[in-house]
């Protein structure tokens, strides 16, 4: 019996073996394909494709009202493609798993390999007959030079999200980023984002670090250290449900994109409460991290002029007004800025700060594309902090 | 007559392998072919552009830079502090779902005569509300002014302003325990419920009480399919990042292993890393799993004596 | 109190009680998940008011007028399906066959059954997404794969189930049928088989639950609107936030199930009323010898 036993093992690992090895011989080769980058948009004037318009974006971040308006209008059906990631956009886009039309939410930090690997097609601006209402901001980006490849779809700063019924706002105004630190009588109740880089920059910038693309080890040790005391002092979370936390009441404090206080407020309140707890707070100009998301057409789009199309109903204020009605995240469209969104009711005249200003915009700080040895160094600092110190 | 004997016993060997080879031939294609996929990710590398995966599928240029990381971190690391706290985790949601599981299994299978059907449908009902689903209810019944609290309030000593979402390992066991339970039950139950009802008759006929009958026949009995129910629910539950990130709001006082690995793979531009952790996880879970197999095997020798 | 006495035909009572606690307390999640359905907000954690905007109020997200969520539980359903249907056979005459197969090679065979065991739910769809687009690209994309995927998944489930009851039965049925003259298909037709039948049941709905439940796989292996199922829903993404349409549309189908198990067990006592032959393994035996 003994004797079978490793019989059995033995057997196993020469099958294992054998079988591994006969794997190489049955794949050709990676599919591989090295495209280089696209230089030429398509030609003015032609007829709109029939469809359907395939889209990639995250789940429910586009009004189904918006979608369902643009159907109705031009007489075509919309497919939206869910990912979870934006990696995982990257990844299924460049494996050939899925063919699509438009990329809609694309992390500023990654136009630019798409662009550079050939996944994104120049825009033809003829088709964008809105495009004057973009802000003036996003002409001419750092990711995109002479916003050839995108229009921007949604942006945000990073800040911390209170409640103001239990936190005095003064008192976080005054202690800016510490704030969270400080909130050891709120244990649990205080969360940080889940993102390697969001987290990591906020206890730089909390310690006056504005290198928000620093690949320095010590900086991110540091960084490091003073997140994973957070674990100890005030019971620290780590997720992006600060729109819901803080409206629900299960979180005090946390950090948050400027838009989570607002579809917190449109979407999550419950019965009863009203927006006047939720409060936000952001570094001033210069120390506050602003980003936005991205629409791109990808390069063998099979519809590209319903793609301009669609790129340019969304640019329509109204259209954008409807959309962020639904959302809470503000479009970058210059009229619908903040007195204009609190004049209509959708933003509680408290959280106007939720709304970046130009200025703010133009001298906001942005997370740079990263080399991957860079990157790894804010992962591996992350996965430590994610195990609990 | 031996050449018979022989030639018969080939002959039912080849039937019985001739039922084994489509699933064989299944795993090989699909499973064999996955896991070397896993060890090209672990050993290969990444785009530095795009971030995504580059395969190594010769395993003459692998790289094991990122295994020996890993296994830094693991050994005399914090992520070794991870393993043990899923094996914990695990361990206690085991003890739970047996604790929870049996009895149901053996009321179920052996007791209730009439409302069994009744009772093997409401056994299944859960699995129509999806487990994100549940896990998102249990939040809700678990938040500060939730059911749970307000339940327990009637109960003497007990705080009725218990935090349970604040990343304590009882509520990620628990829910691991609720999610995990149904999937226990039922394998055990299919067990329980072939157990010949006359050697327990004879074993009561015997003089024994019924708990020590219980000890003495039907637990032996049951062993295999206690074993088949662990296997079905240890496994999984060593994979699972969900549960505890639903339940502790994402606190790093409950990150898993099954966390780690869906961070690095999905969400990383360093997926060898994460490739490395799942084939550490499979050789740990491994020793388990040869375990098992040792005693089935036993078993069912000493079953055919 | 020894929970395990009874009375030699009465109940076990304590027993009973447990059981059903156990029963309430599984489904107490589903109640709070159903009575979500009808929540006003966005929420899917905490209630906030009453209306039906999930369920047809909402002119383009509620379950009734959701193309994309109609979608969505089709796939997720299909997928559950075929997986059932694949896996369960395959996995059945798998353990059938590994139990009795002698030899060097089924010990392979015993390890490889087990190794998906130990395998993260990740890894299948990490692998198999890498396996589809890189090796096996002839193979059809979507739905395909997905059940290809949970299939992969599942299989091993279905033999570690069917053998735990195998080994409680034993051979000596199947003999005593060979000894009456059946063939060894017929053997198994006839009596292993409907012995079976509550491994059958368990893993059938093990290898449903699991599929219906998965997240991981079926999202590395779709490839478009066409092949999201519910779960890729229900897990959202690092912006945006399904809604308590998702909800709505588990009440829905949780309706329908329950409807379904009625019908049939209606059915069920319908046809034993009229034909009364014992079934099961008795059965098969009788009708051998007679």
């Amino acid at each position: 019996m003994r004797s079978s036993r490793r019989d059995f093992l033995a057997r196993s690992v020469q099958m294992g073996v054998l079988l591994g090895a006969g794997v190489p011989l049955l794949q050709a080769c990676g599919g591989d394909t090295q495209r280089t980058k696209v230089s030429k948009p398509i030609a003015d004037g032609l007829q709109p494709e029939k469809g359907p318009l395939r889209i990639i974006n995250y789940d429910d971040y586009v009004s189904p009202d918006v979608i369902a308006d643009f159907e109705r209008e031009y007489g075509v059906s919309v497919e939206i493609t869910i990912i979870t990631t934006d990696s995982e956009a990257t990844t299924k886009l460049a494996s050939g798993a899925i063919q699509a039309d438009v990329h809609h939410s694309i992390a500023n930090y990654t136009v630019g390999a798409l662009v550079e690997r050939g996944w994104l097609q120049p825009l033809n601006k003829s088709y964008l007959t809105n495009r004057g209402n973009v802000l003036a901001n996003f002409d001419d980006p750092w990711y995109d030079a002479g916003s050839t490849y995108t229009v921007p779809y949604t942006f945000f700063g990073t800040g911390l999200g209170y409640r103001r019924d239990r936190i005095d706002p003064a008192d976080v105004e005054a202690d800016g980023w510490d704030a969270l630190w400080n909130a050891t009588g709120f244990k649990g109740q205080v969360s940080v984002l889940d993102d390697e880089r969001e987290a990591l920059v906020m206890a730089m910038l909390r310690r006056g670090l504005t290198d928000v693309n620093t690949t320095d080890q010590a900086v991110i040790d540091q960084a490091l250290a003073d997140l994973v005391e957070l674990i100890d002092s005030v019971n620290v979370k780590v997720n992006i449900q600060g729109y819901q936390d803080l409206p629900e009441g299960t979180s005090t404090i946390a950090q948050v994109w400027s838009a989570d206080p607002v579809t917190g407020a449109i979407n999550y309140l419950p019965e009863g409460v009203p927006a006047e707890v939720l409060g936000f707070w952001h570094p001033p100009a210069g120390e506050y991290v602003v980003a936005n998301d991205n629409i791109g057409i990808v390069s063998n789009a099979a519809n590209p002029v319903l793609a301009h199309l669609y790129i340019d109903y969304l640019l329509d204020n109204a259209v954008s007004e409807k959309n962020f009605s639904y959302l809470g995240y503000l479009p970058a469209l210059t009229k619908l800025d903040a007195d204009y969104l609190i004049g209509q009711g959708y933003v509680p005249e408290h959280l106007r700060n939720c709304v970046p200003t130009s200025e703010e915009i133009a001298q906001a700080l942005v997370f740079k594309p990263l080399s991957n040895e860079g990157r790894a160094l804010y992962e591996t600092a992350w996965s430590k902090f994610k195990t609990g110190g | 007559m031996t050449a018979v004997v022989t030639s018969g016993k080939r002959r039912s060997t080849a039937v019985w392998a001739t039922f084994a080879l489509p699933g064989v031939a299944w795993l090989v294609a699909f499973f064999l072919v996955s896991v070397y996929a896993v060890m090209a990710v672990a050993f290969g590398s990444v785009d530095p552009l795009l971030r995504t995966t580059v395969p190594q599928w010769n395993p003459l240029q692998w790289d094991y830079a990122a295994m020996r990381n890993v296994l830094d971190r693991v050994f005399g690391g914090d992520l070794g502090h991870v393993f043990v706290r899923t094996g914990a985790f695990v361990g206690s949601a085991l003890l739970g779902c047996i604790v929870v599981g049996y009895p149901v299994a053996y009321f179920v299978a052996r007791k209730a005569h009439r409302h069994r059907g009744l009772l093997l449908v409401a056994l299944v009902l859960p699995f129509w509300i999806s487990y994100l689903m549940r896990m998102l209810a249990w939040a809700n019944l678990l938040q500060p002014d939730g059911y749970v609290n307000r339940i327990l309030s009637w109960l003497p000593f007990f705080d009725t302003h218990r935090t349970w979402l604040d990343g304590d390992w009882y509520t990620v066991v628990i829910g691991l325990v609720y999610g995990y339970v149904p999937f226990f039950i039922l394998p055990l139950y299919a067990t329980l419920e072939r157990i010949d009802g006359r050697l327990i008759e004879a074993g009561r006929d015997l003089g024994a009480s019924s708990f020590s009958t219980f000890v003495h026949v039907t637990l032996p009995l049951s062993i295999p399919g206690l074993m088949a129910a662990s296997v079905i629910t240890i496994l999984p539950m060593c994979g699972d990042y969900y549960t505890n990130t639903y339940l502790s709001r994402g606190s790093p006082r409950t990150e898993m292993v099954g966390n780690q690995i869906d961070y690095f793979l999905r969400n990383s531009s360093q997926p060898q890393t994460g490739a490395s952790l799942v084939l550490l996880l499979m050789a740990f879970l491994f020793v388990l799993m040869v375990y098992y197999l040792v005693i089935t095997v036993r078993q069912q020798r000493a079953a055919e004596r | 109190m020894n929970p395990f006495r009874r009375r030699r035909h009465g109940s076990a009572p304590v027993l009973a009680m447990l059981t059903w606690v156990y029963i309430l307390w599984s489904l107490l999640p589903v109640l709070i998940a159903v009575r979500i359905s009808f929540n006003s907000g966005k929420s899917k954690s905490s209630f906030q008011s009453t209306s039906f905007r999930w369920y047809w109020g909402d002119l383009n997200s509620s379950v009734w007028h959701s193309d994309e969520l109609h979608t969505a539980m089709l796939n997720t359903l299909k997928i559950a399906a075929l997986c059932m249907l694949i896996a369960t056979p395959i996995g059945v005459a798998m353990a059938i066959g590994l139990q009795r197969w002698r030899g060097k090679l089924s010990n392979a065979a015993n390890g490889l059954m087990l190794v998906p065991i130990v395998t993260p739910e990740i890894v299948f769809g990490v692998a198999l997404f890498l396996v589809f687009t890189q090796m096996y690209t002839g193979l059809p994309s979507g739905i395909t794969r997905q059940v290809l995927g949970h299939v992969t998944f599942t299989l091993s489930f279905v033999v570690v189930i069917i053998r735990s009851r195998l080994a409680a039965i034993g051979t000596q049925y199947e003999e005593a049928a060979r000894d009456l003259g059946a063939s060894r298909l017929q053997a198994i037709r006839l009596v292993l088989l409907p012995l079976l039948s509550p491994a059958i049941f368990a893993s059938v709905m093990v290898v449903f639950a699991t599929s219906i439940d998965d997240f991981v796989i079926s999202s590395f292996l779709s490839t478009g609107a066409a092949t999201d199922t519910v779960p890729i829903k229900i897990y959202g993404g690092a912006k945006g936030s399904s809604t308590p349409a998702l909800n709505a549309l588990a009440t829905v189908m949780l309706l329908f199930t329950m409807a379904a198990v009625a019908l049939a067990a209606l059915a069920v006592r319908a046809m034993n009323r009229r034909g009364g032959e014992p079934v099961g393994a008795a059965g098969g035996l009788a009708g051998l010898s007679g």
